[in-house]
């Protein structure tokens, strides 16, 4: 018999309400809260453990939650991994899909829950998790914990999974081909979907376009003369021993290095760790991607005001719109603060 | 403009004294048919192979496929490229259905080339495992290009069409079982009846991306790099006037066989009169640059608009740098007021979670997607392989690799095989075939 184990936090692993949710994460072994129906409906497999944690020690100390965690299950064997379902309770939610990602990529087994579309996890974690369709409360508790159990049976058994819609998970941002039962040729398609189109009646591409979150072009800057000038890069460049443990590739860090002393970014103590590109030319003269040789020119000639004192980087391969735009975001709080008037983004 | 197509439907492929079709047996003179490959000297081996569904045969690498046929009406099969330059698209030409001419190289393969399974798990992933396959194996002394990855084929893919002729001839003085009409009214001399129906224009983009002459397809005979789009009879495309190119990867390539076929040609004209009026079609490329894309896009869009096209269809021959011209083309028409709908494939990666094409528009709101080219695909050895299996991975065809860490080489020792959908023989079935999609998972 194959084993699961499910993550359930304060309140559905029966420790208290909002009163409890600072609780740290405990593994139980054996069945408590919704861990009991789970295991009655999952076929192939039994829950051995539970694991339950308060959803605010979840909120401001994750990554000591999930050390935690990850702690408890080194020693265990398990083939999947449940948490959930969440409903539309939005740190449950949370706390959930971040546990299901670490799990997964640290253990690498399927990893499952359950949540309300209007809860913000969904969005959140949609591209790691299989996150199912689930109720608005606890009222819907046996019925989400049957998808997830029935779903769970299905990857342990090794059966052919269907796409997203038909399984009722929310989509991961996967596509692969598949052949259409109907065995309608793309011939047949393409015409009906014209005509349909034509006739202004309601039609189905077979690819969505995402909508493109387009950034308003900035007004220029006034009086460049006067103006303080930051570096921003997607390019990776960082001290040599890369300080803030920038990932090479779908990075979720960004780093900011004072320059304030320096006239140029000299190779050997600054370098690429971006994984996208030759590394070459960058490692050799950093000032290739950010340009602080040329800005201190400027400088010098008066044509800018200042160089701001810090260039800030991240890496740009394979990291999310969602994470690229957080940690813009959280960038430009830091532009603001030492009022920089421009800003010279460097893409790779 | 009238074109009938005459069609033999073949039961079986046999090789005999004579070159003959009787009842559905089609019979080849192999002695013959080699004589016809050899008269380019550049082919310096040659042999014929019958292939049937169901056989345990895996084919590689393939260079092309054509549908045997004849011109009753006199002249070339493919004016302008084995033959004087005629008008296609009018009069009689004859078709032996249901089987097709395979080129296949002996040793060397390319980026370009295929792969194609009878029988099979292998089977469903490229629509000529289900005809009855002349399969001519060649080789030739192009030795300038025997280790280039991108190759012209120019000596096989000429030989294949030489063969193809020569069987198809054999049904030449035959009364066919059937005879499918194509025609169309002159764009402004329709009814009344057609011409109120809203009116439709396919604009087709072969491959063009090379700058040197040899590996795109051709128009007449003519490079398509070097034109600009262009209004062109439908007939024309499914009579001879346009031949396969040697450039893209496999799965995204249109082969001339599926010109001579093009389904969506034929399901437009089925709904002409009916819920459509069938303007015809807008010959555009694929060029490279920049410029080279906005001007296309621009004729094409001036074109269906002159033409007072309400809705259009675009097909795009490969994926990748051809995207932008696919959404280019796409968005001009929607700016034009034509509603447009798209006909490609998708490049989302192995493991499916890269952008489905190069550049993306919300003006493309109606897209028909026909396979990830870069699919996975693992098969076991086969009895027969008719070619030569290391190509797969030796000579850097668009889905086969020499090595790789995890997945290890392409052909394994025993003849098991691990590949990227790109490079199954014209497998993604863009001209209309395809009955595979793109799903979320």
């Amino acid at each position: 018999m194959k084993k699961a184990i499910l993550y359930l936090n304060q309140f559905f692993g029966q420790i208290g309400g909002e009163d409890k949710a600072d609780f740290a994460p405990v593994i139980e072994e054996g069945l408590i809260g919704p861990a009991a129906e789970l295991n009655k409906k999952l076929e192939n497999a039994e829950v051995t453990h539970t694991i339950i944690c308060g959803d605010n020690f979840m909120g401001s100390k994750q990554d000591e939650a999930v050390e935690t965690i990850l702690n408890f299950l080194e020693d265990k064997e398990f083939d999947i991994f449940f948490a959930g379902p969440a409903f539309q309770a939005g740190r449950y939610g949370n706390a959930c899909g971040v546990i299901c990602k670490a799990v997964k990529e640290k253990f690498g087994v399927p990893v499952v829950s359950s949540m309300h579309i209007e809860n913000p996890g969904v969005e959140m974690f949609r591209k790691d998790v299989y996150i199912f369709q689930g109720g608005h409360s606890a009222a819907k508790m046996r019925k989400d914990v049957k998808t997830m159990a029935t779903f769970g049976d299905k990857i342990l058994s090794g059966e052919k999974l269907l796409p997203a819609e038909e399984e009722g998970y929310f989509p991961r941002g996967i596509r692969h081909q598949v052949w259409l039962e109907s065995k309608k040729p793309a011939s047949d398609r393409v015409v009906e979907m014209l005509v349909k189109k034509l006739n202004g009646e309601e039609f189905e591409t077979e690819l969505p376009i995402p909508k493109a979150d387009r950034v308003p072009i900035a007004s220029p800057v006034k009086d460049l003369s006067k103006a303080t000038i930051a570096i921003v890069n997607t390019g990776g460049i960082v001290p040599v021993d890369n300080p803030d443990r920038i990932q090479s590739a779908s990075a979720t860090r960004w780093g900011k290095y004072d320059v304030s002393n320096m006239e140029r970014l000299k190779g050997g103590e600054f370098k690429t760790i971006h994984a996208g590109f030759d590394p070459a030319a960058a490692d050799a003269n950093p000032n290739v991607i950010v340009p602080l040789d040329a800005l201190r020119a400027y400088e010098k000639e008066g044509k800018i005001g200042k160089v701001h004192e810090y260039f800030y980087t991240t890496v740009g391969t394979g990291t999310t719109q969602a994470e690229a735009a957080r940690m813009g975001k959280e960038i430009v709080e830091h532009l603001k603060e030492a009022n920089v008037d421009g800003v010279i983004m460097v893409s790779t | 403009m009238k074109l009938e197509l005459g069609n033999f439907y073949v039961k079986d492929i046999v090789f005999g004294d004579e070159t003959s079709f009787n009842n559905g047996i089609l019979t080849i003179n192999k002695e013959e048919a080699l004589s016809v490959v050899k008269e380019d000297e550049h082919i310096t081996e040659a042999d014929l192979v019958i292939v049937n569904p169901g056989d345990k045969v895996r084919l590689v690498p393939v260079k092309e496929a054509i549908e045997p046929r004849c011109r009753v009406s006199g002249g070339a099969v493919f004016p302008g490229v084995t033959g004087k330059l005629i008008q296609a698209g009018n009069g009689r030409t004859h078709a032996l259905k249901d089987c097709s001419v395979l080129v296949v190289g002996k040793h060397w393969g390319g980026f370009q080339d295929g792969l194609i399974d009878m029988s099979g798990e292998g089977a469903k992933y490229t629509y000529f495992s289900q005809l009855k396959n002349i399969v001519l194996v060649a080789d030739t002394d192009e030795d300038f290009e025997k280790r280039e990855q991108q190759k012209k084929n120019h000596a096989l893919r000429w030989a294949g069409m030489r063969l193809s002729e020569y069987i198809g001839n054999c049904v030449k003085d035959l009364e066919p079982e059937e005879v499918e009409t194509y025609e169309l009214e002159p764009v402004i001399k329709r009814s009344e009846e057609v011409a109120k129906l809203p009116s439709v224009v396919l604009v087709m983009q072969p491959q063009s991306q090379m700058e040197e002459s040899g590996y795109n397809d051709l128009a007449y005979g003519w490079d398509c790099n070097h034109m600009v789009p262009t209004f062109m009879h439908p007939n024309e495309v499914l009579d001879g006037a346009m031949i396969s190119g040697s450039f893209m990867p496999c799965s995204s390539k249109w082969s001339t066989y599926d010109f001579q076929n093009f389904p969506t040609i034929k399901r437009l004209f089925k709904e002409h009169g009916k819920t459509l009026n069938f303007l015809g079609v807008i010959m555009s490329n694929l060029n490279v640059a920049l410029e080279q894309k906005e001007r296309s896009a621009q004729f094409v869009a001036q074109i269906a608009k002159s033409l007072g096209a309400d809705g259009a269809i675009v097909a795009e021959e490969g994926y990748g740098n051809p995207d932008a011209d696919f959404i280019a083309c796409i968005v001009a028409l929607e700016d034009a007021g034509v509603k447009t709908v798209g006909l490609t494939n998708e490049c989302t990666g192995r493991d499916g979670a890269s952008q489905p094409l190069v550049t993306l528009d919300e003006k493309a709101n109606a897209i028909v997607s026909c396979g990830n080219v870069s699919e996975l695909i693992k098969l076991p050895p086969m009895e027969t392989v008719i070619g030569e299996l290391q190509s797969l991975a030796r000579d850097g065809l668009s889905g086969g690799w020499e090595d790789d860490e995890i997945l290890g080489p392409s052909v394994k020792e025993d003849g098991t095989i691990i590949m990227e959908n790109n490079a199954m023989f014209c497998g993604d079935q863009v001209v209309g075939w395809s009955t595979k999609t793109m799903k979320e998972f």
